[in-house]
């Protein structure tokens, strides 16, 4: 293996770690709650193993659990992950150019936490960029099974872990994301923006309320951009 | 129960894939692309935020809510450090002890 390769994978692994870590809560709840709820341990493994969306699937589990009907799930389920939409429109340019075999693993592991990571100019541009994303995208993936297979085997030995708060460790490590991140006036009144709509939105039950907020806050940070712009041409 | 889940995957796979599908016939214009460099800081946000004001009751805005102020303490860990392992454990550890 070459000196770079072993680089990006370890790079990949090492950036993804703490996001692995923080979501050790949700990954056990994710399968103790299944089991609790009568799913077989295969059945609960496999949702991890083929689904890996940790909010769709802990939707999933309570309404698969409470009889709901199919269609209501599938709908659901198509709601919370709606938002992957963005994620392939943002990364599109970057990805597009590379053959099926690299762009058919980039899209199964473009979770939150992969995106968060993909914002560089370069990102996914090189096949070392393509290695680091899919180490990172991939070691999740590991995390996040290894986390559901703890869940099943604790299972209902396990006490009502969601009332615990432990959901503030995905908001620690997002904080540690985003704000970094915030260097220009555009960018701070996206972050707010959201913020507050997604507060709002999400308090009322609004079952959008995720992309909703994103799409508004979007709108927010680049109407300033241009704003910007053209007072820059005024000048 | 199977095929349910089954049915799931091919939802949060298509929803994932869909835009980065070879002849889907359009290009990602400049303009369009400026306002999806927004799109990571608004969706981490919109997601971490209610998580911290949003609870089964509504909007929680008082100051002795565990999660304001760690969060708090991690947004100045997170400006100060711009270090993901510090700004984790500072805001968790506090959180803990508050909670």
């Amino acid at each position: 293996m070459k000196l770079t390769t072993k680089r990006a994978l370890l790079k990949g692994f090492l950036d993804m770690l703490p996001l692995c870590l923080a979501v050790i809560p949700w990954g056990i709840l994710c399968g103790s709650l299944a089991i609790q709820n009568g799913f077989t341990a295969v059945e609960t493994q496999a949702m991890s193993l083929l689904v890996f969306a940790g909010s769709a699937q802990l939707v999933a589990i309570e309404l698969i659990a409470g009889n709901t009907p199919l269609l209501t799930i599938l709908f659901t389920t198509f709601i919370i992950s709606s938002r992957h939409f963005l994620y392939g429109l943002a990364v599109r340019h970057k990805v597009i150019n590379q053959p099926l075999r690299w762009r058919l693993p980039v899209s199964f592991v473009l979770t939150d936490e992969l995106f968060a990571f993909s914002h560089h100019r370069k990102a996914y541009r090189t096949k070392t960029r393509l290695i680091y994303a899919l180490s990172a995208g991939f070691s999740f993936y590991i995390a996040w099974n290894l986390w559901t297979l703890i869940g099943i085997l604790a299972g209902s030995l396990l006490p009502d872990l969601t009332n615990l708060g432990l959901d503030f460790a995905i908001a620690a490590t997002f904080i540690a994301l985003v704000i970094p991140g915030i260097k220009n006036l555009a960018t701070l009144a996206t972050v707010i923006t959201a913020g507050v709509t997604a507060t709002i939105l999400k308090s009322h039950g609004f079952e959008l309320w995720l992309v909703t907020a994103a799409l508004i806050a979007m709108s927010v940070g680049y109407m300033i951009c241009r704003l910007q712009v053209t007072q820059e041409h005024k000048l | 129960m199977m095929s349910t889940i089954l049915l799931m995957a091919c939802i949060t796979f298509f929803t994932r894939y869909l835009f980065l599908h070879h002849t889907l016939p359009f290009r990602v214009g400049p303009k369009m692309q400026q306002f999806l460099s927004f799109s990571a800081p608004a969706v981490l946000t919109a997601i971490w935020v209610p998580i911290v004001f949003v609870n089964e009751e509504g909007i929680n805005l008082d100051w002795q809510n565990p999660y304001l102020s760690a969060a708090i303490a991690a947004i100045i860990v997170a400006y100060k450090t711009h270090n993901i392992y510090y700004t984790t454990l500072v805001g968790m550890g506090l959180f803990l002890i508050l909670n």
